[in-house]
């Protein structure tokens, strides 16, 4: 794998709240991602750890209000994606990050056919003739490994499977060349065997057109086999981020190895579920100290009061007063 | 296409039963025909005469396919008042009332949806207050209450407008505008609802996505998702203003089918009033069969 120096999305410190009458409390804080060229980043945490949030934040795409990015920057070709205009993020979206996201059943507009969808994706970012438009959206569909282009591009969405209209969706956010995907858990709503053909499609295309690919999932098994780095979030921080094969073998943090040990496997005999004791707190709930204090087996007298910060440790990052190994 | 079908034939077969029940609600809605055709002093002898010259005196089932078959040849019988042929009477009150009921109709439609967009657009700001509370008076105002109202205004006190009758434009304003509040007031709403539904649906956020301009989005794509609730109510809407034209026709003393049908009731008019009300059945009828039509050519999950 060759990575570039400079990474071609970069989030920093971003921290997105929630804004309303008379309450107002972070759901994401002090989020730091990097995103390199032809790179599988893969973002991982429970649901609600705000893993959605910070790639639906990219585009500008967060439900504001009640939400809104209250602090930190999205760098992308030189731009703070929080600030630009949006006419400008209209042009972003699609064209240069493009995004996939969890149920395609209702994803896609039920009223139009997939070749009206995808030619006027084509269209928003490119003046050409209806002729050409079909043609990428053709290109698009095959490339995002549909057989039958031609059949699928004059169906509606509910003449097509869950596969199939995730494979609709992908070639949505492929039509347009974008140099970043967002994959926002693309495949939790899809049976496993379709799971794994469309994970297998992300990496080729990611690979073909030298992309770089955010996959959001929950699914550590899906991090191993396709992911090149990934960062762990719990209660909207980031807890732990290194090099798959590293964390993998050896997380640092007690929560990523909670996680692990939560993979059910099969030679591992009959039993019980592992889960890690305890709930996740709620974002206006959450502790003065390490917010995973409460749950954790490791914790000690200052994870009750002070807040660990985010230490480089020798390949990855750790944000844990007290680390495993 | 096969749902279509479906619809039509059913829609056919209510036709023929509801003719039925108007026929025989009229036979059996009591009064004396004779008394209001005949003078006080006419004999018993003389009123048998008279009923057995209309056939009233057959029965009922009799009586309905007699009349039935007349209709299929276009023989639509006399009035009993004035003796006059209720199919030129027809020809030229049906005028009159799609004129004024056709204009109701666009203005529910062509006032009532934009305005409903642009409160879903606008939404919790003083603009779509101003909407919504418009059209919740407009839902409560009974239209009789409003005519009168709007008489007052702006044909007695303001002189702008006639308060009656039928000749020009002009004339046509007043009793459209009180036909068509109701249904303008309840698409409003409808399309409010429907609009702020499907703005909320994940297709939009795959549409914003994938860079698509947020008018688009919204007159495209949200607006299509929107109209099929719409046009699935749109036969009601007929309904409703065939049913008001009674009253709005009586108002304004417009010329229309509504007129000569209280007139008629009034006056016991029976070859009248069964024509015309077999008529407004019709009308409706098929209003309901074109908005369910409607809902199947734009829905491709029926068309299909």
């Amino acid at each position: 794998m060759t990575v570039d120096d400079t990474p071609l999305l970069e989030i920093r410190d971003l921290s997105i709240g929630l804004r309303g009458d008379g309450v107002g409390y972070d759901i994401v804080r002090d989020v730091n991602m990097s995103l390199y060229r032809n790179e599988t980043l893969a973002v991982v945490g429970e649901s609600g750890c705000g893993k959605s949030l910070t790639a639906l934040a990219v585009l500008s795409l967060i439900a504001s209000p009640p939400l809104f990015i209250t602090g930190g920057s999205i760098m992308f070709g030189g731009r703070d994606l929080t600030k630009v205009s949006t006419s400008e993020m209209r042009a972003v979206r699609g064209a240069e990050i493009a995004m996939v996201f969890q149920d395609p059943m209702s994803a896609l507009d039920p009223m139009f056919t997939v070749g009206t969808l995808l030619t006027s994706a084509v269209k928003a970012h490119h003046k050409v003739k209806s002729a050409v438009a079909k043609e990428r959206a053709l290109e698009a569909l095959a490339d995002a490994g549909i057989e039958d282009p031609k059949r699928r591009f004059d169906e509606y969405p509910f003449q097509l499977s869950g596969g199939i209209s995730q494979r609709v969706m992908i070639a949505l956010a492929l039509v347009n060349n974008p140099k970043i995907l967002i994959a926002d858990e693309p495949t939790t709503a899809l049976d496993v065997t379709v799971q794994a053909q469309i994970l297998e499609r992300l990496k080729d295309l990611k690979d073909e057109r030298g992309m770089a690919l955010m996959l959001i999932t929950h699914n550590l098994g899906v991090v191993a086999s396709v992911a090149d780095r990934m960062v762990v979030m719990y209660t909207g921080e980031v807890v732990e981020s290194g090099a798959v094969d590293e964390v993998l073998a050896s997380p640092h943090h007690p929560y990523t190895n909670g996680l692990l040990g939560a993979v059910p496997r099969l030679n591992s005999g009959a039993g019980q579920l592992v889960s890690i004791p305890g709930r996740v707190p709620q974002p206006y709930e959450l502790p003065v100290g390490c917010t995973f204090a409460d749950r954790c087996d490791r914790s000690i007298d200052i994870c009750g009061v002070e807040r660990p910060v985010l230490e480089h440790r020798a390949r990855t990052e750790v944000r844990c007063h007290n680390p495993v190994g | 296409m096969k749902a279509v079908l479906k619809t039509t034939v059913l829609t056919l077969l209510l036709l023929l039963a509801s003719s039925f029940a108007v026929f025989a609600a009229i036979r059996l809605s009591g009064g004396d025909v004779t008394a209001a055709r005949l003078p006080a002093s006419a004999t018993t002898e003389d009123r048998d005469l008279f009923r057995h010259q209309l056939g009233l005196d057959r029965p009922i089932i009799e009586q309905y396919f007699t009349y039935l078959g007349n209709l299929f040849t276009g023989d639509l019988g006399n009035s009993l008042t004035n003796n006059a042929s209720i199919g030129d009477l027809a020809v030229e009150k049906i005028r009159n009332s799609a004129i004024l009921g056709g204009v109701s109709l666009l203005l529910v439609f062509g006032i009532g949806i934009p305005l409903g967009m642009v409160a879903s657009l606008r939404r919790n700001s003083w603009l779509d207050t101003g909407i919504t509370s418009f059209s919740v008076g407009g839902m409560a105002v009974p239209n009789f209450w409003l005519a009168l109202i709007l008489i007052h205004i702006f044909a007695t006190s303001l002189g702008w407008l006639p308060s009656a009758g039928q000749g020009g434009f002009k004339y046509l304003i007043l009793p459209a505008v009180v036909l068509a509040a109701e249904g303008i007031a309840l698409t409003v709403r409808m399309t409010r609802s429907s609009m702020i539904e499907n703005l909320n649906q994940d297709f939009v956020r795959t549409l914003r996505a994938a860079g698509l301009s947020e008018r688009r989005i919204y007159f495209k794509h949200v607006l299509r998702n929107s109209l099929l609730p719409i046009i699935s109510l749109a036969g009601l809407r007929i309904g409703q203003i065939v049913g008001y034209a009674l009253v709005v026709e009586t108002i304004f003393g417009w010329p229309g089918v509504g007129q000569v049908l209280v007139n008629g009731v009034l006056r016991r008019d029976y070859p009248v009033v069964q024509f015309f009300s077999l008529l407004l059945v019709f009308v409706v009828t098929m209003g309901n069969l074109a908005a369910s039509v409607g809902y199947t050519l734009a829905n491709p999950r029926l068309r299909k």
